[in-house]
């Protein structure tokens, strides 16, 4: 059961909310606070407690669906499912990367010293 | 001044009380509806806009005593609502025009955090159909008795009485006359359970929900009470004035409960509320109004009091506006 989780957003972020959603919920579901079996609040729930339009967090559920996290049940929300993690192909191993070096390069523009950022990075694959 | 004044003066007191220290009920970080740094309310600045309110206050208030003292004995609507909502509105104006020198010189802005709790068993407001079905059930009960004992009913009945005890308006033993407490209370229930059942729905999953709902599925057992013993009065033989000042303390008992729990549940929660409303200045209009087109809340927890104020940015609440003034005039056109 997904007790006591909660999923937060800043919705005057640069970040989408619907990426937000699907970013915040994919964590959880890694890491295991979302269990197989865990029941989500319905999409009106859910987008009601975040103050955002049905459709983005109904977008969030699909991505989900579409990777094989949860099961969208008609009107009453989504069930996380068991999913044996795909072997990632290495277009897709080269667009994360992309993605991590440019999120690595905007971490250093900012300021952060690059043996923080080494530190970070290691807690957040532990983490996970 | 005539003594009957004072029946009417008394109320504008209670508000002008609660209008007082209405800028100091709100949350830390908010000061006359406009986001500001926790130390901003006590500062020089910060008091200085507080009692210039006050004495705006003050002096509506005297103006509006003065003005009900004068006509309310001889015109009580007319002599009575119009000084009141000239002092509600004249307030407002002194609320708006500090909230807009707050949030232009004093304002700050926080990140519109938002968090919702993945827990289906998350603390839900429910509606529970047994529990509220009992007041009608007292009700039709009632309803029923009445018309078991219709011969007992004398022809023409007193329903209104004067501060003295003197009976100064009548009802004939009809219909109409006999179950029209009945049906008020019926439809005052429907009134405030409708709304319970909206807000469990269209309202943010917060501890300031749960208590609402909750105050508002309680309050229905005093009111039913109340409209069951005035259903009664016309069976009594004797002076209806104690088994009414019964009714008038133990609602004034009921609501006191009602207040201390409830202060008591937001007060335990205050820290622990998973699901904060909507940080931004921008949605509130002259920090009173919450205008989010992009929030599908109806219901948002006020910033400034207590309790819960409407989304205007979406159309169905001018509809439940409107369902609340056919409900706010039908039992005066059911007493007709």
């Amino acid at each position: 059961m997904a007790s006591n989780v909660t999923l937060r957003i800043e919705l005057d972020s640069a970040v989408p909310a619907y990426r937000q959603i699907v970013d915040g919920l994919r964590i959880l579901l890694v890491n295991g606070q979302l269990a197989p079996g865990s029941e989500l609040p319905s999409v009106r729930r859910m987008a009601l407690d975040l103050g955002v339009h049905f459709n983005t967090v109904a977008e969030a559920y699909r991505t989900l669906a579409d990777e094989g996290w949860l099961e969208l049940r008609q009107g009453r929300g989504a069930t996380v499912v068991k999913r044996e993690a795909p072997a990632a192909g290495s277009e897709q191993v080269e667009d994360l990367r992309r993605r991590l070096q440019a999120l690595t390069a905007e971490m250093l523009a900012k300021g952060v010293p690059a043996a923080k950022l080494r530190s970070l990075m290691r807690a957040a694959a532990e983490e996970l | 001044m005539k003594a009957e004044a004072l029946i009417f003066i008394c109320p504008l007191i209670l508000v002008g009380v609660i209008l007082y220290y209405l800028p100091l009920i709100t949350r830390p970080g908010i000061y006359f509806g406009a986001t500001v740094d926790p130390g901003f309310p006590p500062s020089g600045e910060g008091r200085r806009l507080l009692r210039a309110y006050r004495w705006q206050l003050g002096l509506w208030m005297v103006a509006a005593i003065v003005a009900t003292a004068f006509f309310a004995p001889e015109h009580p609507l007319l002599g009575s609502i119009p000084p009141l909502f000239a002092l509600l509105a004249a307030v407002s104006f002194a609320y708006w025009r500090n909230f807009r020198e707050v949030h232009k010189h004093y304002g700050v802005s926080r990140p519109d955090v938002r968090q919702a709790s993945l827990s289906p068993a998350a603390p839900p407001a429910s509606f529970r159909p047994g529990f509220l079905l009992l007041p009608f059930l007292a009700l039709l009960l009632t309803a029923l008795y009445l018309h078991l004992h219709w011969n007992e009913i004398p022809q023409r009945f007193p329903v209104h009485w004067l501060a003295n005890g003197q009976p100064n308006r009548w009802a004939t033993r009809d219909w109409h006359g006999v179950y029209s407490p009945l049906l008020m209370g019926a439809a005052i229930n429907f009134f405030l359970l409708g709304l319970a059942w909206m807000l469990a729905r269209l309202s943010r999953n917060t501890v300031m929900r749960y208590v609402t709902v909750r105050v508002l599925e309680v309050l229905v057992y005093p009111l039913t009470l109340t409209f069951v013993v005035i259903g009664l009065l016309p069976l009594t033989k004797f002076n209806p004035l104690a088994p009414l000042l019964c009714v008038v303390a133990g609602m004034l008992l009921a609501i006191a409960g009602v207040l201390y729990w409830s202060y008591r549940k937001i007060s335990a929660a205050r820290e622990t509320d998973v699901s904060p409303e909507p940080q931004a200045d921008t949605y509130w209009k002259a920090g009173l109004f919450y205008y989010n087109p992009g929030d599908p809340a109806i219901f948002v927890a006020k910033r400034t009091g207590i309790g819960y104020t409407f989304n205007f940015a979406h159309k169905v609440v001018w509809l439940v506006l409107a369902g609340i003034l056919i409900a706010a005039f039908l039992p005066v056109l059911l007493l007709k």
